[in-house]
C-alpha cells in the first residue's frame, strides 16, 4: 500500500485575527484506510490556442471512487489563465461544468468522481494564444 | 492590501517505485486579473447530516466569472463518511474522511453554487474557507 500525503497551508492577513489553515491528508481509496496506489505521474503540457483541450479522460479513474487531481498553471501572468471544467465547455465562463480559472502560479487539488461519461472528462481552455504551460497529475483509484 | 498565499506539498516515497513524488507549489491569491490581493473571506465550521441531503455551502453571490477560491475539509475520522462536493448540478468528487480540497471557483453564473452533501450515514463535521473577489450580500427579506 502506498502512502501519499498532501499538505495545504493558507496564510492570510485579510482578517485582523489569525485565519490561517494548515492541514495534511493522506490520499486514501474510497471508504478505506488504504492509500491510493496508482497515478498518471506528473504531466506537463504547453498550450498556444484558446480551444478547450481534454487533459484527463473519465476512464483514467474508476467511477464513484476517490481519485484526486492536481493541476497548476506554471506561468506567472496575472492576466492570462486557464478555464478548468468537467467537460468540453471549459471555453465558456458560465456553464454548470466550469469549475474556475487558474492564473499564473495558481494550483488546485480536488477530489474527482470520474463518472463514466464525457461529462466528467477534465478539460482546460487557455485565455490566450500566447504559450502557457500546465502541469497536472491524477492520483487514481 | 491583504496578502493570502496558498501552498501545497504532495509527497510519497512509494507511490511510484524508485521515483519519490515531491510536488511543492505556492500561489498568491489575487483579485480577478490583477495583482491586488483578495480582501474578502468567509471561514467557518459546520455539521452535515446524511438526512439533510445536498446543501449550498455558498451561493454565487457576486460578480460572475471572477477569481474565487474554496477550501473544504472533511473532519470526520470515520472512513465510511464522505462528502459529495459539487457545483450546482455537477458532482466534482468525493471528499473522504480527513481529506481536503482547494479549488478555484469562477461563479460562472448565479446558479453556480457550491454544494456539499454528507454520506453515507450520521453527521460529518467540516471546515471551510472561501476567498472572493466580490461578494453581494443577500437581499433583506
Amino acid at each position: 500500500m502506498a502512502t501519499t500525503n498532501a499538505t495545504i497551508t493558507i496564510n492570510s492577513d485579510i482578517m485582523s485575527y489569525s485565519g490561517n489553515v494548515s492541514t495534511t491528508m493522506e490520499m486514501k481509496k474510497f471508504g478505506s484506510t488504504a492509500g491510493i496506489e496508482e497515478t498518471t505521474g506528473l504531466q506537463v503540457k504547453k498550450f498556444n490556442d484558446t480551444a478547450a483541450v481534454k487533459i484527463v479522460d473519465n476512464t483514467e479513474g474508476t467511477a464513484g471512487k476517490g481519485s484526486k487531481v492536481y493541476i497548476r498553471n506554471t506561468g506567472s501572468s496575472s492576466t492570462h489563465f486557464f478555464y478548468v471544467a468537467l467537460n468540453a465547455s471549459a471555453a465558456a465562463s458560465d456553464t454548470a461544468q466550469t469549475i474556475g480559472k487558474l492564473y499564473g502560479g495558481d494550483w488546485m487539488l480536488i477530489p474527482w468522481i470520474a463518472t463514466a461519461a464525457t461529462t466528467h472528462d477534465i478539460h482546460v481552455a487557455p485565455s490566450t494564444t500566447s504559450t502557457m504551460t500546465l502541469e497536472y497529475m491524477v492520483f487514481q483509484e | 492590501m491583504a496578502t493570502t498565499t496558498a501552498t501545497v506539498s504532495i509527497t510519497s516515497s512509494d507511490l511510484v517505485p524508485g521515483m519519490p513524488v515531491s510536488i511543492n507549489a505556492s500561489s498568491t491569491l489575487y483579485q480577478t486579473g490583477t495583482t491586488t490581493g483578495l480582501e474578502l473571506v468567509e471561514m467557518g465550521r459546520g455539521t452535515l447530516t446524511q438526512a439533510s441531503g445536498a446543501d449550498a455551502l455558498a451561493d454565487a453571490l457576486g460578480t460572475a466569472d471572477t477569481t474565487n477560491w474554496v477550501y473544504i475539509c472533511n473532519k470526520s475520522t470515520n472512513v465510511e463518511q464522505y462528502m459529495i462536493i459539487g457545483i450546482h448540478e455537477t458532482k466534482i468528487g468525493h471528499l473522504g474522511s480527513e481529506e481536503w480540497l482547494w479549488m478555484p471557483w469562477n461563479m460562472g453564473d448565479s446558479d453556480a453554487e457550491i454544494n456539499i452533501e454528507a454520506e453515507a450515514s450520521g453527521s460529518i463535521d467540516y471546515e471551510y474557507a472561501i476567498y472572493r473577489s466580490t461578494n453581494t450580500l443577500p437581499a433583506k427579506t
